[in-house]
């Protein structure tokens, strides 16, 4: 099985670069690949040299699902780490970075669940990486947690540091990221700042109808000669300008259609992923083809 | 020093690990003690009468060690395996300056502190209880590290060939298990069939050393001889020295860098 195909990209010092698709698209593997992890044919390099022979020193990983010892404390599990490198940042700097200098001597397995993911974060943080590879740092854990993440990332990133993100949440992707790779099937479909894909890729706004009766508004939209955006679960009217969404609320009062809500919005990565993919990510990282209800 | 750092940073968080795990302490120490209790005290032996358990009470004190020897560490670094894998955490220390042998020697000498002390517990308890008599011998020291370093070793290499945590539960007792009782431990090799090759088990030479090491019956001490069959406690130890470097390193070669 060949779970990479003619991926060929290069992520540039000081960058945020995500890597988006939905499980299986082969984020984690090429995370491997290019930390050196697994072997994959073709040209790879971390920091000028092959992927296992770069300077652990200057390289963190967080894997995906990664579970450290959960008898340590996050101190101690800190400390551990960083006794791996041969000079590592002061634990209660990292601590304090994570905001667990308050919890450092709870257990890792009495922690919450954003507690815990900000700890296995400082075990990537410990040794003050230039490349840092965060592979779904953010699964699993509450917005709160998730937010608390996207803060760190973005320290890092403003201190310099070469961040690698892997993630099936497109908005956490366009927060994070400078530039992102859309993996689909092992294959990047498409690469660039997330604005110029949405630009390029995303299509017209669109406006997204919350009524009881969705047939029914269906009905009266599609007679008013609005169209819809395909792949939704929700049901969405494809290019309506911001100046028109007052039209579409009219063509249902016309029709008698009661509804609970329209939301405007830009089109996003999620948009993008769809035209070139054809497939949705859904909330928990499943690929999901159009028109799956 | 960089090298020291790493290894002592294992064996610290993996030491801490294990003394949280309550249970695992306790059947750690308690089960050789009820070995002790169950074929020392409760059956308890006959001398010269024939039968399994019929040597002297001292004869089977390299049983007893061989207990925690061969299971504690096949079976917590096997576990310890399963474990790291089950939470990508080879994953992670590939991409740290830790090399895999320096991971299982951290293991291992953790394995060795904690079977060093279960050891002298049983050579107490054997006395005590068994009425075991035990010469003393500073050769049980590298005995009891070079043993715990093979089935290390082993286990390492079980933690990668099951899928599981509960498959190296299963597949370290079944490899125990036989081990055990086909070593020359409890049973001397003249209760078993002539064809069974004893010295394909590693263990053989961990329970005949410490036994040649330990075990003094009054003829022995009369005529100054090792009891015959057993081989001298150096000689075994080289063996069991040379088969522990092996296991060991193909057991570090075993650990994964990716789960």
């Amino acid at each position: 099985m060949v779970a990479l195909d003619g991926v060929s990209l290069s992520v540039r010092p000081g960058e945020g670069y995500g890597l988006i698709g939905p499980n299986g698209a082969g984020k984690t593997t090429l995370v491997r690949a290019l930390t050196g992890t697994t072997d994959a044919d073709g040209e790879l390099e971390l920091l000028g040299e092959r992927p296992a022979a770069a300077d652990p020193q200057r390289v963190g990983l967080l894997p995906q699902e990664f579970g450290p010892p959960e008898r340590l404390t996050a101190r101690e599990l800190v400390a551990y780490y960083g006794g791996l490198y041969d000079s590592a940042r002061s634990v209660a700097s990292v601590l304090d970075d994570v905001g667990l200098a308050d919890s450092a001597d709870t257990v890792y397995e009495a922690l919450s669940g954003g507690q815990k993911r900000r700890a296995c974060l400082a075990t990537a943080l410990v040794n003050d990486p230039d490349v840092l590879f965060l592979d779904e740092p953010t699964t699993g854990i509450d917005p709160q947690g998730r937010r608390a993440v996207w803060r760190l990332v973005d320290a890092l990133a403003d201190a310099g540091a070469t961040v690698v993100v892997t993630t099936h949440y497109m908005e956490e992707a366009e927060r994070l990221c400078d530039r992102v790779g859309l993996l689909a099937g092992g294959q990047l479909v498409a690469e660039g700042p997330p604005a110029d894909l949405v630009s390029a890729h995303g299509g017209a706004p669109r406006v997204e109808v919350r009524a009881d009766d969705e047939a029914a508004a269906r009905d009266a939209l599609a007679g008013a000669g609005y169209a819809f955006v395909p792949d939704e679960r929700r049901l969405v009217v494809d290019d309506v300008a911001p100046e028109d969404v007052g039209r579409v609320a009219s063509a249902l009062a016309d029709a008698g259609v009661d509804y609970e809500g329209l939301l405007w919005r830009q089109p996003d990565l999620e948009e993008v992923y769809l035209q070139l993919t054809g497939q949705a990510v859904g909330a928990s990282g499943e690929p999901r083809e159009v028109g799956d209800a | 020093m960089s090298r020291l750092r790493r290894i002592r940073s294992e064996a610290v968080a993996s030491g801490k690990a294990f003394l949280r795990r309550r249970t695992a302490v306790f059947f750690t120490f308690f089960f050789p003690a009820i070995i002790i209790l169950i074929f020392g005290a409760l059956i308890q032996t006959t001398g010269g009468s024939g039968g399994l358990f019929t040597e002297p009470p001292g004869y089977y004190v390299s049983g007893y060690l061989a207990v925690v020897v061969l299971f504690t560490p096949l079976s917590r670094v096997g576990s310890e395996v399963a474990r790291h894998r089950a939470g990508s955490r080879f994953e992670k220390l590939a991409t740290t300056p830790l090399r895999r042998w320096e991971w299982l020697l951290g293991q291992t000498l953790v394995n060795v502190a904690i079977i060093g002390v279960a050891a002298a517990g049983i050579l107490l308890l054997a006395v005590a209880v068994a009425g075991a008599s035990v010469a003393p011998s500073l050769l049980l020291v590298p005995y009891v590290g070079f043993g715990v370093a093979l089935f290390c070793g082993l286990g390492a290499v079980l933690g990668r060939v099951a899928d599981s945590q509960d498959g190296v539960v299963a597949a370290s007792n079944g490899v125990a298990l036989p081990l055990l009782f086909l070593s020359e431990t409890f049973v001397p090799p003249s209760l078993l069939p002539d064809w069974l090759p004893l010295w394909l088990s590693p263990l053989t030479y961990f329970s005949r050393g410490v036994r040649a090491a330990t075990y003094r019956p009054v003829e022995t001490l009369a005529t100054g001889r090792v009891p015959g069959g057993v081989a001298p406690a150096e000689g075994n130890l080289l063996v069991l020295a040379a088969l522990a470097v092996g296991f060991f390193l193909a057991g570090a070669a075993a650990l994964p860098r990716t789960d």
